[in-house]
C-alpha cells in the first residue's frame, strides 16, 4: 500500500480536475434547483450531496493507491464479494418505491448495485485481459457474457432494470477491445431486430412498451408518462443561448420538471446556462472520456487498457442516455448523470471507478 | 515479455480505441446539435411554454362604490363574502371534483356542471366561481377536504349589501352577459365581471364599478403560489351620494307594507327636481341577485303574475283619473277658457254631445268656482270646460289639452335617471291620426275632462306635474345623482336642465293650489283628514284609474267571487297627488295605490312621508305609521298590472 512518490508526475491532473470540475457543477445545480424559497436555503438533497463528494474523494484516492493489477488479481474474490452483497439487498435490502436497492448500514444506506460494474470491470479485464483469452472465440465470449449476467440478474430481481442494463457497456466494450468480431456484433444486431416483435409481446411489462409509446408521441400522453418529456424539452429550450441565470429557472425549482436533482439535473443545468453552459459541459464530458481512454491507450498492460475501456463504456453509455433523454430523444428512464445527479452511491462508485482510471495510467512505466 | 504476437496486437488495441473515441465523438457532436435545435432555433416557443407554466394573473376584484342618501347615510355598502371556484387546470378529473364538491357543499352537481358548461371557453387556467356566496360551512367542508378537491379553491370577494327597501331604486348586480360584452359601455371586461344590470346599478355602473387589480403571481407545478411579481391594487368604484332620504324611503315602503299595498310613488323636491324617495312594489329583493341568483328564484320572479321585476313608478301607464282635472284646470285658465271666479252649476249629469255624462255626486254639487270643483272634484264642472274649449278650438280642443299636459309633464318620459322608462301619452289630433287613422271627436274631450279616454300615465310623470304646480310652471326633470367622490371629496354634480319653463298667472296660481289645499284640509274635501298635516298646509288630490268599467265591474266580481278569487282583483287604483306647504312647496309627488279602489287610501302614506320629512327637518322625532286598514294579502290582477288600464266611467 505504499505509494511510490515518483508516482505522483504521472498521475493525469487535468482529468481529475475535469471530473471534479463536472462534481461541483453538479453539486451547484442541485443546490439552486431544490432551493426552499420558504425557508430560504438549499434543500437536504444539497447537503447529502455534498457530504458524499469527500466520500467518493476518498474511493478515489483508495483505488489509486492500490496497484490496479493487485485489485485484478484478486477481483474473482471481489466479484464474489459483490454477488454476496447483491443477494444480502435481495434478503434484507430497505425497501423503496417498490424496489429493493439499498442495504441499511446504520450511518447511511449503500447501493451495492452501483459498485457492481467496478467489480465486474475488473474480473472481465482480468479474464480477457491476463489469461491471454480473447473474446475472438465464440465460447469465450459466452464465457464473459455469462458473467456478465450473474450480477445483471440479481439487480434486475430487485427490480432495477436501468442499473441491470449499465453493466451491459462494461462486458461489451471488454469484449470489443479483446478483438470481438465486428461481423459477429453485425449479426448480433439482425437477430435482435428480428427477434424485437417476440420481444415487445412477450418480453416486455405493459408500463415498459409505454414508456416506449410515449417516447415516439408524448403529446399522447401530456399528463402522465409524456409529461416529464416534454417539460424536459420545455426546461432545455427555455434556456436558450445564455441562459436564465443561476437560481433563476423556473421548470425545475417550481417542479414543473420533476426530479430536476437527480435525472433531470442537466436539463435544469440546461436551462439556468444556456446553450453555452451546455457546451461547455459537453466538452468537459467529452474531456473527461478522452482522456480516459488515453490512459487505455498508454497502459502498459492489457488489463489495465480493458479496464479502463469497461469502465469508460458504462460512463460514456451513461452520459450519452441520460443527455439525449434532456433532449427529449430518448425514453425517460431512470438512468441518472455519472458526476452530477443526485446520489451519493453513484457518486462514491463513479469516482471510485475514476481512481481505478488515474491508477492504470499513473503506473503505465512501473513493473 | 512480449511475445511475437505483442506488437500486432497493440496496434489492433489502438485502432479500435481510435474507433471507439471516433463514434463517441460524432456522438457529442449531435447531441451539441440537438441542443442548438432546442435551445437557439427553438428558444421562443419554449420560453413562453415555460412562462406560461409558471405566472399567473389573479383578478383582484375592485369593491362597488358606496351608495350615499343625500345626508350621508349609508344606503348600499359591500361586505366580504366566500366564493368557491375551480381551476380546471389544476384538477385531475374535472367530474370528479365536481361530484365531490357537489358532495360535500351540498350543491347539486347540475347545477355546477351548468356553471362549467357555460363558462368552458375560459382560459383553462381562470378560476370559475361555482359557488358565489358560500356558507361558513361550504367554506370549512371545502378546506377540510382540500387534498380530495385538487384545482378547487376558495377566495374571499366583495359582495354588494342592499337594504330591505329601495329595490327598484338600487337595481341589481349581475355576471356580465355574453352578449354585453359587445356593448361599448363593458369594453375590456372579462367574462363574469359584475355589473349593474338594472336600477342605479345600471345607470351608474361605470362610476361605481371601479377597475379590478391584478396580481402575477408565480406558481409551481401544483398550482401554489411561490411568489407575487406584480401587483396592480384594484381601484374601488366611486361613492355616490344620492338626493334620496333614506329616512323618507324607509317610511314609504314601511307604510305601503303595513297597508298591504302595492303600487309606486315618487316625492320630488319641486324646487330642484331631487327625488327624495321613491317606491315601485312588490319588489325583488337584490340581494339574491347579489349572491349570484338560483334559477328557480329567478323564474320565480320571472313567471309571478304581479310582475315584481318591473318598475311600476316608470314603467306602468295607467289611466290618472280625477288628478287629471289639474290638467283641465291649468289649460282652462291659461287658455283663457274661465277665470278663477267663473262659475259653473253641477245639477248631478249633464248631456254633452247627445250624451249623458254623470257626476259622482248624483245630487249634484251646485253653482261653484274652479275652487270648489277642484275640492269637491266635480265631474259637470270639468266636462263643461271640455265642452267650452270645444266651443273654442273646436277639433283641436284635445291639442289644446295636449300642450299643457306638456308642459306638466305628462307628455312622453320624465327624464329620471333610472333605465327603461315608458312614455306617458296624453292624446293629441294628431296622434289619434297616427294611431288611430280617425279624427278627433269633441265628445272624446269630454271624457279626457276628467282623465278617461287615452290618457296613460306613469306614476313618475304625475310626481313632476305636481312638482311643476307646486313651484309655479318650472318642468324639472326628476334625478337622483347628487354628488361623486372620485377620492378627493364629494363633487356636486349638474342637476340636468328643466324640460320647459312657463310662468303661471299668480291668481291662476293661487285658485289651483287653493283647490288642491280645500281638497285636503276642508270637511266637503275630497281627501280631507286623510292627508291633512297640521300647519303644513297640504295641498293635493286624489283620483282613481278603472281596471274595469264601472258597468262590467260588479258582474265580474261576483265571477270572481263564485270562482273562489279575490274580487278585489277588479277594485280601482287609487290616486293621490300632492305638494306641500301650499305656499312655498318643499315637497311634491305621487302615491299610487293598487286595487285600493279610493284614492284617498293612498293619502295617509303620503301624509306618513311627508310628516317624516318635516320631523326629520326640525329635529323631532320621526312619526310612526299606523295603519288604518286591514292589510290584505295582494292577488294577482286578471291581466299584467303594468301596461295600460282603461275605461269610462265616473271617477273623483
Amino acid at each position: 500500500m505504499i505509494v511510490d512518490r515518483r508516482l505522483l508526475p504521472h498521475l493525469d491532473w487535468p482529468l481529475l480536475g475535469a471530473i471534479v470540475t463536472l462534481t461541483l457543477i453538479g453539486l451547484a445545480t442541485i443546490y439552486s434547483v431544490t432551493w426552499n424559497i420558504q425557508l430560504d436555503q438549499p434543500g437536504t438533497e444539497f447537503w447529502r450531496q455534498a457530504y458524499a463528494v469527500p466520500v467518493g474523494l476518498g474511493a478515489l484516492l483508495v483505488c489509486l493507491l492500490v496497484d490496479y493489477r493487485t485489485l485484478a488479481q484478486k477481483s474473482p474474490l471481489i466479484f464474489a464479494g459483490l454477488l454476496l452483497a447483491l443477494l444480502a439487498v435481495l434478503s434484507f435490502g430497505v425497501v423503496a418505491k417498490g424496489a429493493r436497492r439499498w442495504i441499511d448500514l446504520g450511518f447511511g444506506s449503500l447501493q451495492p448495485s452501483e459498485f457492481a460494474r467496478l467489480a465486474l470491470a475488473l474480473v472481465l479485464a482480468m479474464l480477457y485481459g491476463d489469461g491471454r483469452r480473447s473474446a475472438r472465440s465464440l465460447g469465450e465470449l459466452v464465457f464473459g457474457g455469462l458473467v456478465l449476467a450473474l450480477p445483471v440478474s440479481l439487480i434486475f430481481l430487485q427490480p432495477d432494470l436501468g442499473t441491470a442494463i449499465t453493466l451491459v457497456p462494461v462486458y461489451a466494450g471488454i469484449a470489443y477491445m479483446a478483438g470481438l468480431r465486428l461481423r459477429w456484433v453485425a449479426g448480433a444486431l439482425l437477430i435482435l431486430a428480428l427477434l424485437s416483435p417476440v420481444v415487445w409481446n412477450f418480453g416486455l411489462q405493459d408500463y415498459q412498451k409505454g414508456r416506449v409509446l410515449t417516447f415516439l408521441n408524448p403529446y399522447k400522453d401530456r399528463q402522465g408518462a409524456g409529461y416529464q418529456q416534454i417539460q424536459a424539452r420545455v426546461t432545455v429550450g427555455s434556456g436558450g443561448l445564455l441562459g436564465k441565470g443561476f437560481r433563476q429557472g423556473t421548470q425545475g425549482a417550481y417542479r414543473f420538471l420533476p426530479e430536476g436533482h437527480n435525472d433531470f439535473v442537466f436539463a435544469v443545468f440546461a436551462e439556468e446556462h444556456g446553450f453555452v453552459g451546455v457546451v461547455v459541459a459537453l466538452a468537459l464530458y467529452l474531456f473527461v472520456i478522452w482522456r480516459s481512454l488515453e490512459a487505455a491507450k498508454l497502459a502498459k498492460d492489457r488489463v489495465g487498457a480493458f479496464l479502463v475501456v469497461g469502465l469508460v463504456s458504462w460512463f460514456s453509455f451513461q452520459v450519452v442516455y441520460n443527455i439525449t433523454m434532456q433532449a427529449g430523444l430518448a425514453p425517460v428512464k431512470g438512468l441518472t448523470l455519472p458526476l452530477m445527479s443526485y446520489g451519493g452511491s453513484s457518486l462514491v462508485a463513479t469516482l471510485a471507478g475514476f481512481g481505478l482510471i488515474l491508477n492504470v495510467r499513473m503506473r503505465r512505466f512501473t513493473n | 515479455m512480449l511475445t511475437p504476437g505483442a506488437y500486432e496486437d497493440r496496434r489492433s488495441l489502438q485502432l479500435r480505441l481510435t474507433g471507439l473515441r471516433i463514434g463517441l465523438l460524432t456522438v457529442f457532436v449531435l447531441i451539441a446539435g440537438a441542443f442548438w435545435v432546442l435551445q437557439v432555433l427553438q428558444y421562443t416557443e419554449y420560453r413562453d411554454r415555460a412562462e406560461q407554466n409558471h405566472t399567473r394573473t389573479i383578478p383582484l376584484l375592485a369593491p362597488r362604490g358606496v351608495l350615499f342618501d343625500r345626508h350621508g347615510d349609508v344606503l348600499v355598502q359591500n361586505r366580504r363574502s366566500f366564493r368557491i371556484a375551480i381551476v380546471r387546470e389544476q384538477t385531475a378529473d374535472i367530474d370528479d371534483t365536481i361530484r365531490h364538491l357537489a358532495g360535500v357543499t351540498g350543491t347539486a352537481e347540475s347545477d355546477i356542471q351548468a356553471i362549467m358548461t357555460r363558462r368552458r371557453g375560459d382560459p383553462l387556467f381562470r378560476p370559475i366561481a361555482v359557488i358565489d356566496h358560500a356558507t361558513d360551512a361550504q367554506v370549512a367542508a371545502v378546506i377540510a377536504q382540500g387534498l380530495e378537491l385538487p384545482g378547487v379553491v376558495v377566495d374571499q370577494i366583495p359582495m354588494r349589501s342592499y337594504p330591505g327597501e329601495g329595490a327598484h331604486l338600487f337595481g341589481y348586480v349581475g355576471e356580465v352577459q355574453q352578449a354585453q360584452l359587445y356593448r361599448p359601455e363593458f369594453a375590456g371586461l372579462q367574462p363574469g365581471a359584475i355589473v349593474g344590470q338594472a336600477g342605479l346599478e345600471q345607470v351608474y355602473n361605470a362610476p361605481l364599478m371601479g377597475n379590478d387589480g391584478n396580481r402575477f403571481v408565480i406558481v409551481d407545478s401544483r398550482g401554489r403560489e411561490i411568489d407575487e411579481l406584480e401587483r396592480q391594487d384594484p381601484v374601488d368604484g366611486q361613492r355616490v351620494k344620492l338626493t334620496i332620504d333614506r329616512d323618507m324611503q324607509r317610511a314609504l315602503e314601511d307604510a305601503f307594507r303595513a297597508d298591504g299595498f302595492d303600487g309606486a310613488a315618487a316625492f320630488l323636491d319641486p324646487r330642484s327636481g331631487e327625488v327624495l324617495a321613491l317606491t315601485s312594489l312588490p319588489a325583488y329583493d337584490p340581494n339574491d341577485f347579489a349572491v349570484g341568483i338560483s334559477s328557480a328564484t329567478w323564474s320565480a320572479l320571472n313567471k309571478d303574475p304581479l310582475r315584481p321585476l318591473g318598475n311600476r313608478l316608470i314603467q306602468g301607464l295607467y289611466s290618472p283619473g280625477s288628478t287629471f282635472k289639474i290638467v283641465m284646470a291649468i289649460t282652462a285658465l291659461e287658455e283663457g277658457i274661465i277665470t278663477p271666479d267663473t262659475v259653473i252649476g253641477c245639477r248631478g249629469s249633464g248631456v254633452f254631445y247627445g250624451r249623458s255624462f254623470k257626476c259622482w255626486n248624483t245630487s249634484g254639487h251646485g253653482p261653484m268656482t274652479l275652487r270648489h270643483a277642484i275640492e269637491q272634484s266635480c265631474n259637470v264642472f270639468f266636462y263643461t270646460l271640455g265642452e267650452r274649449l270645444n266651443a273654442r278650438f273646436g277639433d283641436r280642443s284635445i291639442d289644446a289639452i295636449n300642450k299643457w299636459a306638456a308642459k306638466l309633464g305628462l307628455v312622453g318620459k320624465t327624464g329620471i335617471d333610472l333605465p327603461q322608462e315608458n312614455p306617458s301619452l296624453v292624446p293629441s289630433t294628431e296622434w289619434k291620426l297616427r294611431e288611430r287613422g280617425e279624427r278627433w271627436y269633441p265628445g272624446e274631450t269630454i271624457s279626457v275632462a276628467i282623465g278617461q279616454g287615452a290618457v296613460s300615465v306613469s306614476p313618475m310623470a304625475m310626481a313632476t306635474m305636481m312638482a311643476t304646480v307646486a313651484n309655479g310652471g318650472t318642468l324639472q326633470t326628476p334625478h337622483l345623482l347628487k354628488a361623486i367622490d372620485r377620492g378627493h371629496g364629494w363633487e356636486p354634480q349638474a342637476p340636468p336642465a328643466p324640460r320647459s319653463v312657463f310662468q303661471m298667472d299668480p291668481s291662476h296660481l293661487a285658485a289651483v293650489r287653493d283647490g288642491l289645499w280645500m281638497a285636503v284640509n276642508t270637511p266637503l274635501g275630497t281627501a280631507t283628514r286623510r292627508g291633512k298635516i297640521d300647519g303644513k298646509d297640504v295641498a293635493g288630490k286624489t283620483g282613481t284609474a278603472q281596471v274595469i268599467s264601472n258597468d262590467n265591474k260588479a258582474a265580474a266580481q261576483a265571477a270572481a267571487r263564485s270562482a273562489g278569487k279575490d274580487p278585489a282583483i277588479y277594485n280601482d287604483h287609487g290616486w293621490f297627488v300632492f305638494f306641500a306647504p301650499r305656499d312655498n312647496p318643499e315637497v311634491a309627488g305621487v302615491v299610487f295605490t293598487e286595487h285600493s279602489e279610493h284614492g284617498y287610501l293612498s293619502a295617509p302614506i303620503a301624509k306618513h312621508v311627508m310628516e317624516t320629512y318635516f320631523a326629520k327637518k326640525e329635529g323631532r322625532p320621526l312619526p310612526v305609521y299606523k295603519s288604518s286598514r286591514t292589510p290584505r294579502t295582494p292577488v294577482a290582477p286578471p291581466r299584467p298590472a303594468i301596461g295600460g288600464t282603461s275605461g269610462i266611467g265616473g271617477t273623483r
